[in-house]
């Protein structure tokens, strides 16, 4: 422990003024940005009122085609809070002020925050004219650049790309089923027939993805399909409770046989849920005998789902609550407490369970 | 035998410096790893804006859980900040841990609760017995469950985690001010990778001394107090470098109890929280990792840098002293539950990387600090080291310890910039330099406190930590707002 002074005091040194130069960097930087945001901030006001005009048709595109480069950030915040023909407008902007040409340039750019920007910036566009760049892109080795790249498919609302999407689930490089779900829900109605495509023939992930989306959709013709699958005792559990969870959503009351089998005989509890669920959305007094018997399940989930879904049934559902509250048993907590939560208004954001 | 001591002596020493410099450099590249994501997100992030999350039919719903124990100062500004949040379905559910001040008066006055049958949808062992059950009936969704308070935090939200309802839940301090769209931000992980992400965490940042209005951040400032001070510097380096890097190297320990989103069901199937541990937050985000590892399931915990939870910290040294020696405690317990994951390449990163960091630095660092300094104090007035040598390697060690907190508040400034004032940043630079002269040796001390609690078996005890309250002063926020509405924290 003698010899070390001069190199540690070296050290030291070199430490102590990296330090003192790192905290002035600080500070300047501190002043650089302040400076910045109220130089950003002038333009912006100052820009705003440009693309009102121009949304107003008081002023063309080509007007605007040399304004400052913060003029692309505002109207890229713009763009996702307008529909229609402002929409298409702004588009139009970023189209001649060159930015899509440019993004279309960076797709295969090194860095891959320049890739996952283009792919941004073109789903923006909403061009499909980028279409095949961005399922390439569906399979970057950056999986930022997936998810933007599927992201800027879905608001492209290219419909040749759903199948594209649905097999990014089990790429090599897979994307995030709630990223492709997201993205196939902006292509809207126009997805439909390829969800129920795949809710029949695809893989296990794109079966659940399909099943979940057509629920959200509220699709009456995927009715059968969703029964079957629900139905398939070879289906994975994810797919089968995708299923349930869609019919209830559509409401389809042809489906309450199927429903009522597995919340009374399915081995797995959250299927069992999702299928007791169902038949409380769906409302069908017929389905009351089969919830009933559900309560009598030794897991507790199921049994507050039941009663949960009783609950929703009037006035079958809730007479059967009220006998089975009576009675001795595990029944009897559920269903008093359920009958309980609906004897009086119900914030709204507790029934919104998703 | 002389010869013994003084072999001893200079061993010591020697292990002291090597175990700062190995410090150093582990952090060095938990520091370069954040840098490297920093700069990555510097153009872009990766992600585009929340507003397609909150308008997502795919969102799931969240219930906040929110212990309380005499939290009469701040839970009317926690619930109002939990309530407000910019998201499309929640319920709050606070557990009134038996407080013996006006908790639940003010609760039930503010929100007009009134009682309900219990509707527990999950049977997870509680020891204190529910009292009553009440929803409010503002039209606000809130549930308050009351309860005997067994002291500890972990049967408080064992019951609450009873009688939550939506998959997602977000443990919540009843001292915490969520911004407004703190859990859309924490939440778009589950969001967009629902099949594998099941634990989320976001930054704590200190609330102490900052501008607030009914439960919302105005304006974050910082406190005048050192002590708060400091702990806004450890704040911002344990959450922007150590765990940005830690989450990158898919090694992430611990995610705050301060504010956590968690999957339900895999916390249930994990039996909840473990009622015996003292740091039921990482003992949690663990027992996931090593549930999961085993078999064999896909999954993810993840950290959201942007998501920010403001919360009051000590503002006296000895209810510092008594939170870091739980914690210290709480994580000599969690290394010796999972003992068989250390070093054990089955169980990944978190098994080869972050419990072996955490063993040697976070819980073994106090000793070897402590024994070396006096060690190496011990062999200079015997002559075997020069006071040079010895001032020459504190002064390194000090320089290296002010270095990573100037990396921290570089960051802060590069990235996140919550302090806008000069004076802030000034005073953040200050705190840089202090806390290595004096706070980090105290706080050695402490934790060395707590390592011996924990060594010795001594029976956890969870210490209530007197609040202040957003609000300025110790009465409840339930009256009127002063002048101009805002209230700076008490500092």
């Amino acid at each position: 422990m003698t010899a070390l002074p001069a190199p540690v005091l070296l050290a030291s040194t070199g430490v102590t003024g990296l330090v003192v130069l790192l905290l002035l960097s600080v500070g300047g930087a501190h002043l650089a940005r302040r400076r910045r945001e109220r130089r950003d901030a002038a333009r912006r006001a100052e820009l705003t009122p440009l693309i009102y005009t121009l949304l107003d048709g008081e002023q063309t595109a080509q007007s605007l085609v040399d304004a400052p480069a913060v003029l692309d950030d505002v109207v890229l915040h713009l763009l996702p809070q307008l529909r229609g023909h402002d929409r298409q407008v702004l588009r139009d902007l970023l189209i001649s002020r060159g930015v899509v040409d440019r993004a279309a340039e960076q797709i295969s750019a090194r860095a891959p925050w320049r890739r996952g920007r283009a792919a941004m910036l073109l789903g923006a566009t909403g061009s499909t004219r980028y279409t095949p760049d961005l399922v390439t892109l569906l399979e970057d080795r950056s999986p930022d650049v997936r998810s933007a790249a599927a992201r800027a498919l879905g608001r492209a609302g290219d419909v040749d790309a759903v199948p594209d999407l649905l097999a990014a689930l089990t790429a090599v490089r897979p994307v995030p089923s709630g990223i492709v779900g997201m993205a196939l829900l902006d292509v809207g109605t126009a997805a439909l027939p390829a969800l129920r495509a795949a809710l029949g023939s695809g893989t296990a992930p794109a079966r659940a993805l399909s099943a979940s989306l057509l629920g959200l959709h509220g699709d009456l013709p995927a009715t059968a399909a969703l029964t079957a699958a629900l139905d398939d005792p070879g289906a994975s559990t994810d797919v089968r409770r995708a299923a349930a969870g869609a019919l209830g959503r559509i409401g389809a009351p042809q489906a309450g046989d199927a429903l009522s089998r597995v919340a009374v005989l399915a081995v797995d509890p959250a299927l069992r849920s999702a299928a007791a669920e169902a038949l409380g959305r769906i409302g069908d007094p017929a389905c009351v005998a089969a919830l009933a018997a559900g309560m009598s399940a030794s897991d507790l989930r199921v049994r507050t789902t039941c009663a949960d879904a009783l609950a929703s049934i009037t006035p079958e559902g809730r007479d059967r609550l009220r006998v089975l509250g009576a009675l001795d048993g595990p029944a009897a907590p559920a269903a008093r407490a359920a009958l309980d939560a609906v004897s009086s208004e119900i914030p709204r954001s507790l029934t919104g369970a998703h | 035998m002389r010869e013994f001591l003084l072999d001893a002596l200079l061993t010591a020493g020697w292990v002291l410096t090597a175990h700062v410099a190995l410090f150093h450099l582990v952090t060095l590249l938990l520091v370069l790893a954040g840098a490297r994501r920093v700069w990555r997100n510097r153009h872009w992030r990766g992600a585009e804006g929340h507003d397609e999350t909150f308008a997502s039919p795919l969102t799931p719903a969240v219930s906040i859980l929110v212990p309380a124990h005499d939290e009469e100062a701040g839970i009317l500004d926690t619930l109002s900040a939990a309530l407000g949040q910019k998201y499309p379905a929640l319920e709050v559910v606070l557990v009134d841990d038996g407080s013996t001040d006006r908790t639940f008066a003010l609760v039930a006055e503010r929100y007009a609760l009134r009682p309900v049958t219990p509707r527990p949808t999950a049977d997870l062992p509680v020891d204190g017995e529910i009292l009553s059950v009440h929803r409010a009936s503002t039209g606000d969704p809130l549930l308050v469950i009351r309860k005997d308070s067994v002291g500890r935090r972990s049967d408080a939200l064992n019951a609450a985690l009873n009688h939550a309802r939506h998959p997602l839940v977000c443990m919540v301090d009843a001292d915490s001010l969520l911004e407004t769209e703190a859990l859309l931000q924490v939440s778009r992980p589950f969001v967009e990778d629902p099949d594998n992400v099941v634990a989320a965490g976001g930054v704590i940042r200190a609330a102490n001394g900052a501008l607030t209005d009914r439960g919302t951040m105005v304006e974050p400032r910082l406190s005048r107090r050192w002590v708060v001070r400091v702990q806004v510097i450890e704040y911002l380096r344990s959450f922007l470098l150590g765990r940005t890097g830690w989450a990158d190297a898919q090694a992430l320990l611990i995610i705050s109890g301060a504010f956590g989103l968690f999957r339900r069901d895999v916390v249930l199937e994990v039996g909840g929280m473990d009622p015996n541990s003292l740091a039921e937050d990482a003992e949690l985000v663990v027992t996931i990792q090593e549930h999961l590892r085993r078999q064999r399931r896909p999954h993810r915990v993840v950290f959201v840098p942007q998501t920010v939870c403001w919360t009051e910290v000590p503002e006296s040294w000895q209810v510092l002293g008594r939170q870091r020696k739980r914690w210290s405690h709480g994580l000599g317990q969690l290394l010796w539950k999972h003992r068989r994951m250390i070093g054990n390449p089955r169980y990944g990163p978190i098994g080869v990387l972050a419990l072996p960091f955490f063993l040697l630095f976070e819980l073994l660092g106090p000793v070897i600090e402590v024994v070396g300094v006096a060690a190496v104090a011990t062999s200079m007035v015997l002559g075997l080291v020069e006071p040079a040598v010895a001032g020459a390697v504190l002064v390194l060690a000090i320089a290296l310890g002010v270095l990573l907190s100037a990396t921290a508040i570089a960051v802060e400034e590069l990235t996140y910039h919550r302090y806008g004032r000069g004076r802030d940043l000034l005073g953040l630079m200050g705190a840089a330099v202090v806390e290595h002269l004096w706070f980090r040796w105290v706080h050695s001390w402490y934790r060395l406190r707590g390592l011996a609690a924990a060594l010795t078996r001594r029976s956890p005890v969870w210490t209530a930590m007197p609040r202040v309250g957003f609000s300025g002063d110790a009465a409840p926020a339930a009256g009127p707002v002063p002048a101009g509405g805002l209230v700076p924290v008490a500092s």
